[in-house]
């Protein structure tokens, strides 16, 4: 493993075993209860006893950045899950099938991937309802379509190899070929593009979360931690700007790890 | 004669390409919104009234023929379709105003930032390769190098927060909202030009790479050409040629954005209509605006297609000429 003489790597590896910690045992990281107000401590600087500052209503920010975590990367997760899911198998099917029916799905793909995915989440939103799962469906949607297009390529790769060419001269079924043979061969490309799709779909959960189309007001989701923050911007920017500074540090930290492993270096 | 035939054999699959992204994307959205689950009127009417709001079956009935919402889903589709090529994107159901008028309204605020944000993204795109191309010292140049990935990392929301916060706040040099002085558009702007201007870099970069290693170049670095010379006389003008092939992706990424930065700025435009439309649950709106996206995204492609077989006529494959033909066919 030479990634781990790289300063950057690790600092990301880091940054994300935090981030998981975070998400699934918050109360390790936290200091202060989320949700509880000190109305005589409202909107104080970052110090010792809160090291972020308290909000208008005199929650402790830090404690609410980090029980935030697990509503934003469990979405973020989702999505990618979502994406990868879906594009995956309409790329196998598409590569798969061939002919007419690919030329078909592929012209739909190339929609689905012109489409901005935060329109087509906003539509998924605007039918579904807002909340972490709509939301992540959405995004997860909007990230299927190069998906798709990575999964056909490697099935069309995959699909002319000489030992898939040697299970159909011996009898075995089409969907057993593309269970035992095309799905493990292809799977490390896709892979790696999710994990680069990890950093997106993290941006895109928090953007709209911003927007406002997560879950109802006192969960602390980061993105809604940066809109509560807005209103007093101009005499205490830290409100928002820390934990938008959370979400960029985690969103580095991923895209450095994923391109690590997508052997980018 | 063997001309007009070349140039019609190039533009009509081009001009066929783009009627079809612009149905497939009106279907798309189409079909999202009639299969995915609950019904788009009531859920708006909920949002307009409260969720406990009751409404008569009769007049439920009138609403849904007023807002093109009745019929069988082969009489919406087509219906719509062909409004929609009349230039009538129906009516929004939260506001009662055709969505073609609202988004004429907004339309001319979006476009001013998205064009500035374009303008200041690819200018310090090419920039930022410039200097790392002329950068005498290596660590200079990674350092260069490590700006557009940022480009790409933070949220639209942190950095238009920060602009606001030191030029409007601190220094007071811009105004931090509104839609109507040219000022308060350039924040605005660079928060938008961040990851447009990333985006571009990585293509024009890699573009710029390759034309680095081509014979024309070592050719110039032999005869002792100055470093500025070459980028600007051969680096330049063959890694931008490539480039405009992601315009249309950049205009998606613009459409995209503007949601979120318009509501940092509190500006009038498509992206905030777009959110309040969301928050209104009011399908209508948001159904026309991606058509609207999707359609320019489509323009955009047929006009860089158009304008890169003026430009290099290798890519106008099928011309009568053979010659013509064969380096066509080494695409």
């Amino acid at each position: 493993m030479t990634n781990l003489r790289k300063p950057g790597f690790v600092l990301g590896l880091i940054v994300i075993a935090l981030a998981i910690v975070a998400s699934l045992a918050p109360q390790l990281l936290a200091t202060h209860d989320p949700f509880e107000s000190v109305a005589t401590d409202r909107l104080l600087p970052p110090s010792a006893q809160y090291l972020f500052g308290t909000d208008n209503l005199g929650r402790d920010l830090y404690s609410r950045v980090i029980y935030g975590a697990a509503l934003s990367l469990l979405s973020a997760s989702l999505a990618v899950v979502v994406g990868v899911v879906v594009g995956a198998v309409v790329g196998l099917i598409s590569g798969f099938v061939g002919g007419r029916t690919d030329f078909i799905i592929m012209r739909f793909v190339d929609v689905l991937i012109a489409v901005p995915g935060v329109l087509l989440a906003l539509i998924v939103v605007a039918s579904l309802g807002f909340g972490p799962v709509s939301l992540a469906l959405g995004v997860g949607l909007g990230a299927a379509g190069s998906f798709a297009r990575v999964m056909r390529s490697q099935v069309l790769r995959i699909r002319s190899e000489e030992y898939v060419e040697a299970a159909r001269t011996l009898g075995v079924r089409s969907p057993a070929i593309l269970v035992q043979h095309v799905l493990p061969n292809a799977a490390r490309p896709v892979i790696a593009m999710a994990a680069l799709e990890m950093g997106t779909a993290i941006l895109s959960v928090s953007a709209l979360t911003f927007l406002g189309f997560g879950a109802p007001p006192p969960a602390p989701e980061w993105g809604a931690l940066v809109s509560a923050g807005r209103d007093y911007v101009a005499t205490n920017p830290g409100l928002s700007i820390i934990p938008g500074a959370v979400i960029l540090v985690v969103v580095l930290a991923v895209n450095r790890v994923a391109r690590a492993i997508g052997g980018d270096e | 004669m063997t001309q007009v035939k070349a140039w019609a054999g190039y533009l009509l699959p081009k001009l066929g390409q783009f009627l079809f992204v612009v149905v497939a994307t009106y279907t798309l959205v189409f079909v999202l919104v009639h299969f995915l689950p609950g019904d788009p009127l009531i859920a708006a009417l909920a949002a307009k009234g409260g969720a406990s709001t009751v409404i008569d079956p009769a007049e439920l009935d009138a609403l849904r023929v007023q807002y093109g919402l009745d019929g069988t889903l082969w009489q919406q589709y087509f219906g719509h379709l062909i409004a929609a090529a009349r230039g009538d994107l129906g009516v929004s159901i939260s506001t009662g105003v055709p969505v073609t008028e609202m988004i004429a309204r907004a339309f001319p605020f979006s476009v001013q930032i998205a064009s500035l944000a374009l303008l200041f993204g690819v200018t310090s795109a090419v920039l930022i390769t410039f200097l790392a191309y002329a950068a005498p010292w290596p660590w200079l140049r990674q350092l260069l190098l490590q700006i557009p990935p940022f480009g790409i990392a933070v949220p639209a929301f942190l950095s238009g927060l920060l602009l606001i916060s030191v030029f409007a706040f601190t220094l007071g040099w811009l105004p931090s909202a509104g839609a109507r002085s040219f000022d308060a558009a350039i924040l605005p702007a660079i928060t938008l030009a961040l990851p447009v201007g990333a985006l571009f870099f990585q293509v024009f970069s890699s573009a710029v790479l390759e034309a680095q290693n081509s014979p024309y170049v070592f050719t110039a670095v032999a005869k002792g050409v100055p470093p500025r010379r070459i980028f600007t006389k051969h680096l330049l003008r063959n890694a931008l040629l490539p480039s405009i092939t992601i315009l249309g992706l950049l205009i998606g990424y613009l459409a995209g954005g503007t949601a979120v930065v318009e509501t940092v700025f509190s500006r009038d435009g498509i992206g905030r209509m777009t959110v309040n439309a969301v928050l209104a649950r009011d399908i209508n709106v948001i159904q026309g605006v991606v058509l609207l996206v999707g359609a320019i995204y489509a323009l955009v492609n047929l006009l860089v297609d158009v304008a890169y077989g003026f430009i290099d006529p290798r890519t106008r494959i099928g011309g009568g000429v053979p010659s013509r033909a064969r380096l066509g066919a080494k695409k």
